[in-house]
């Protein structure tokens, strides 16, 4: 990382399960305009960590910083506030409303606080277009494909105007010719100095977009690194990607 | 993340596009809405008693049906145990009417706020448990305040009951006749039908409605939801507590055993459920509906009376899981009316 003041720091954060530690001593320190990819086995302790800086778990140890304020088991919507939204693995519309209601409510609850009804529409509409959900502001979310469903789930996110997206697994489901424009978007979004925390599965993706890659086992860092030096580590391959992936991808 | 590759269908020009049917004006709900309440205000003069008393408790489970929907269907928590800020509103009314020799004019407000304050004293740990697990304890908490009102005879009249003084010298305030509780109940179902219209055009009806859906998801948007629901709660209560009052003066004599009756409970989810959750239009349909079926089959039909109400509610909920406004709505919007496949869409 470089030496910029981190908008997302987090320190020896740990949550505990009863006997089970879902994650263990993670420290992270993300400046502006990073990308930090999060790899790891099923059960790694993932989607526990973003639900941790998130706020949607407390952790038992450890504290998490967004710029100077410590909001260390704060509640979500203070977490949202500070500017740090994110996406849901398993996605979360509000299934009662339309696509733009969905997007309606970040307007309106985020940090801009946006109270007229009109202005929010307006807004939303905006974020839609963007994430490629133009046109489509009047369905309800049962009626979008997958893909829809993801880019929904992103723009409920970006409407929040944050300064640090977690994305938790935004590409799982998506054909090849969807993952391009959506790499694409994190690519601009890093661009626009926002802050990026993705989990993925497909490693040639989260490679492509990262500066960083941290990968965890058993709930701890195993190593944190360029793409290429932690795609090559050995004690990666063993424990994640796998002997034949390598053979697939030498370089 | 542009859309993907496959070709546009061609315009199809012999049915309007989806989306864009003939939109009705923005002020139609509330020049409809204004329309019926004018209706309704000549109706008095041209009723029986007996009638203008039914419409009289019609309006009443109007307003307790949409303060119900509050929070049972726009926060999506079940409260069976709304019941309990009625019988509050009610006794409030007594005590304040009776020890504190206070007109009903400042008894019902004090009510209405009581019972809120009640419901957000109580909803800070209550609205933290969720589904089932809320509804039985605010089951509770009815069971419990009828069981403190028995218990407290001095101020409440305990088991015996209770009697507003309504008429004479020792009336604080003149019963209002059955002209005025007509007048009275009406006001009140106007007034939550408005109050409820107002949450659901707001920012509080986003909330409620993303509370509803994904506590956590809405919470990640910037909801505080433990505000939202409190406040839904509060002002379920207040609404509920406020109809509780105008019925203790409208009956003059109050038991606990029938204002803390569940039947009421069940009688305001039913209706809010058939007529539509989460809608404004639907626990107005909902209880009118109802109450006029019920007349109808007790005058009919007295020796089965609760049994066809029953299974007519049954074979409603059955046809119309998502309540008639609800249906209409997705009928009207995917332009298929047939209660079949709305059977099959909800997999009865």
């Amino acid at each position: 990382m470089s030496g910029d003041t981190p908008v997302l720091r987090v320190s020896g954060l740990q949550r505990r399960f009863g006997g089970l530690l879902a994650v263990s001593g993670v420290d992270l320190a993300l400046p502006a305009g990073r990308v930090l990819g999060v790899i790891g086995p099923n059960g790694a302790g993932k989607s526990t960590l973003v639900n941790l800086i998130s706020g949607h778990l407390k952790p038992t140890a450890g504290s998490v910083l967004i710029g100077d304020t410590d909001l260390t088991g704060a509640r979500p919507w203070r977490i949202a506030h500070a500017g740090v939204a994110r996406t849901f693995q398993i996605v979360k519309p509000f299934r009662g409303l339309t696509v733009a209601d969905n997007v309606t409510v970040a307007v309106m609850f985020g940090p801009a606080r946006i109270r007229s009804r009109a202005r929010a529409r307006q807004e939303a509409e905006r974020v839609l277009e963007r994430v490629g959900l133009g046109g489509k502001g009047g369905l309800p979310p049962a009626e979008l494909t997958v893909a829809d469903a993801r880019r929904l789930e992103l723009a409920k996110a970006l409407a929040l105007r944050p300064r640090v997206l977690l994305l938790d697994e935004v590409l799982a489901g998506l054909r090849p010719a969807e993952i391009d424009p959506a790499l694409r978007l994190i690519d601009e979004l890093r661009g626009e100095g926002l802050t990026l925390l993705v989990i993925e599965h497909i490693v040639q993706a989260i490679a492509a977009v990262s500066d960083e890659i941290l990968v965890l086992h058993h709930g701890a860092v195993l190593t944190q690194g360029p793409p290429d030096e932690v795609l090559g580590d050995e004690r990666v391959i063993e424990a994640y990607l796998g002997h034949r992936y390598t053979r697939r991808n030498p370089s | 993340m542009a859309e993907s590759s496959t070709a546009a269908p061609a315009a199809d020009t012999t049915r309007p596009a989806r989306g864009r049917r003939p939109r009705l004006p923005a002020w139609w709900p509330w020049g409809g809405g204004a329309l019926l309440v004018l209706g309704c205000l000549g109706l008095q003069s041209q009723l029986y008693s007996g009638q203008e008393r039914t419409v009289t408790t019609v309006f009443m489970f109007v307003a307790l049906a949409a303060a119900w929907n509050l929070i049972g269907g726009y926060t999506g928590y079940a409260c069976f145990g709304q019941v309990g800020f009625f019988g509050l509103g009610a006794y409030t009314t007594v005590i304040l009417m009776v020890h504190a020799r206070l007109s009903f004019w400042i008894a019902l407000p004090a009510a209405a706020v009581v019972a809120a304050v009640f419901a957000a004293v109580i909803g800070l740990p209550l609205l933290r448990l969720k589904g089932h697990y809320f509804a039985v304890a605010t089951l509770g908490v009815a069971e419990g305040l009828r069981e403190l009102v028995t218990n407290v005879p001095r101020w409440t009249g305990g088991g015996s009951g209770a009697t507003i003084p309504s008429t004479g010298d020792r009336a604080v305030t003149p019963w209002l006749g059955n002209d005025g509780f007509y007048l009275l109940f009406l006001g009140l179902a106007v007034v939550c039908a408005v109050v409820v219209a107002l949450v659901s055009r707001g920012r509080t009806g986003y909330a409620l409605r993303a509370v509803n859906q994904d506590e956590d998801a809405a919470a990640a948007m910037g909801v505080n939801t433990t505000v939202a629901k409190t406040v839904a709660f509060a002002v379920s209560a207040a609404l509920t507590g406020a109809a509780g009052a105008a019925y203790a003066f409208q009956q003059v004599t109050i038991y606990p055993q029938r204002l803390f009756d569940v039947d009421i409970t069940v009688l305001m989810i039913v209706m809010v459920v058939l007529g539509g959750a989460g809608t404004v239009l639907g626990p107005i349909l909902g209880a009118a509906g109802i109450a006029i079926a019920s007349e109808y089959l007790r005058q009919h039909l007295p020796e089965a009376h609760d049994l066809t109400l029953g299974a007519l509610i049954i074979i409603a909920v059955i046809l119309l899981p998502q309540g008639v406004v609800n249906f209409a709505r997705d009928a009207v919007r995917t332009r298929d009316f047939s209660l079949l496949s709305n059977v099959r869409r909800y997999r009865l």
